[in-house]
């Protein structure tokens, strides 16, 4: 075998490589989501964290085992939450029976006001399967930040009760608990649904 | 046909054995890494307005940490972020938003007034370099549990802290964590550059910056 054959199988072999790479990852669902969906590929190890739900401590390694989408708002959120909620609890219905291996989580970022049972009584109203945390000021801001989630209480000029700015941001954890999918606030049910349903290896 | 089964076979496995270690050596994308999500903050800026996470959101940002009146390591943190302003201007970002950020440590003299006379002094375009701080607890949620800065008040009114520059892309990521020594100015723009062009790539170009991060082909 002289030189050039070698060179020329070596050539071959690198181009088939990267000819099959490409072809590859063109097919993983990588491709498959939506467009304003930000995927983390491969998944981003998550920060775990201790929360309080209605029915006691919750932590994010206790949710092992299914699919987390993970929202910040607050029950006296006038549109932006209620608005996710309602998108959340509809891509879920779209999901059908795989709806089972998602857990919906909010996590209040107004601990103030909003106590454990507030956050069940506020996410039931939307779906009885939806989870909604809370706990002492620092541990939620600790979750928030590591998130990467802003947030900040507005007072209003009218004396009436304050406001919280905060990122709308939806995060979706893989079920070993790696950040997997960015969302946008504004994103569409049907969206969400189909992102869900690539995850799930539909 | 049973030699086809078996050199089908191994040409199969030597496929599956060469796509990873042929990308991974032959690196045809570079890329840097996705750390971990950037804080979310919120500070007030050098003219006293508020200024959060959410207003560095669908921009490359560079962030530093220094305060008024800090001896060292500041001028040469300083230094670089002037030189990565200064040098900008060269980069093709395509179209693509980039602020630098300069945290104030000290929440008793980072004052909106103090920041702005900073700035000043180290010729900070405004529209581009921001100074920001906040009160004690909020930097130390930002800068020490957020970004992972270590700082500390000392008995003579100084700080202690290890100078620190973190790249975030638009979507919130943390991409480039220099805090070993301080880096080149040239190297930080690098950074954006590569940044600016992972997030304008589309379809090829794109799967093949996606393959860059999954088979950690990541830049020196």
């Amino acid at each position: 075998m002289t030189w050039r054959t070698v060179l020329g199988l070596l050539v071959a072999a690198v181009i088939v490589t990267i000819g099959s790479a490409v072809w590859l990852l063109g097919r993983r669902p990588v491709q498959s989501f939506g467009s304003e969906t930000t995927v983390l590929s491969p998944p981003m190890p998550a920060a775990d964290f201790a929360l309080e739900s209605a029915d006691g401590p919750v932590m994010l390694r206790d949710l092992r085992g299914r699919h987390v989408v993970l929202f910040f708002g607050y029950t006296f959120c006038p549109d932006v939450c209620p608005l996710t909620m309602q998108r959340l609890d509809r891509a879920l219905d779209l999901l059908g029976e795989d709806a089972d291996r998602v857990q919906v989580v909010m996590i209040t970022v107004d601990p103030e006001r909003d106590t454990a049972s507030r956050m069940r009584q506020y996410v039931s109203q939307f779906d009885p399967s939806f989870l909604g945390l809370s706990g002492t000021e620092e541990a939620v801001h600790r979750v928030a930040t590591d998130y990467g989630i802003f947030h900040a209480k507005v007072e209003r000029e009218d004396g009436g009760p304050y406001t919280m700015d905060h990122t709308a941001t939806v995060l979706v954890l893989t079920d070993t608990g790696a950040l997997v999918l960015l969302w946008p606030h504004g994103m569409e049910a049907e969206t969400m649904a189909a992102d869900l349903h690539t995850l799930l290896g539909g | 046909m049973k030699r086809i089964v078996i050199a089908g076979s191994a040409v199969a496995v030597g496929l599956v054995t060469l796509l990873p270690a042929g990308f991974a050596l032959l690196r045809p994308v570079t890329v840097l890494p996705r750390i971990e999500l950037a804080p979310g903050y919120d500070l007030v800026d050098q003219n006293g307005r508020r200024f959060t996470s959410e207003d560095a959101r669908g921009t490359i940002t560079l962030y530093s940490f220094a305060y008024t009146g800090c001896p060292m390591p500041c001028d040469a943190v300083f230094d670089v972020m002037r030189g990565v302003q200064a040098a900008l201007d060269t980069v093709d970002t395509g179209g693509l938003a980039v602020r630098l950020v300069t945290i104030g440590i000290d929440h008793r003299r980072d004052s909106p007034g103090a920041l702005t006379e900073l700035a000043a002094r180290w010729g900070a375009n405004p529209a581009l370099w921001t100074f920001a701080s906040g009160d004690s607890v909020r930097l130390l949620r930002t800068v020490r549990n957020g970004f992972g800065v270590f700082y500390e008040g000392m008995p003579d009114s100084t700080y202690r802290f290890s100078p620190a520059f973190i790249l975030v892309d638009g979507v919130g990521i943390v991409r480039g964590d220099y805090r070993i020594g301080v880096p080149r100015a040239e190297d930080l723009v690098d950074g954006i550059a590569r940044i600016a062009r992972e997030a304008r790539a589309e379809g090829v170009a794109h799967v093949m910056y996606e393959a860059a991060h999954f088979f950690a082909c990541y830049s020196e």
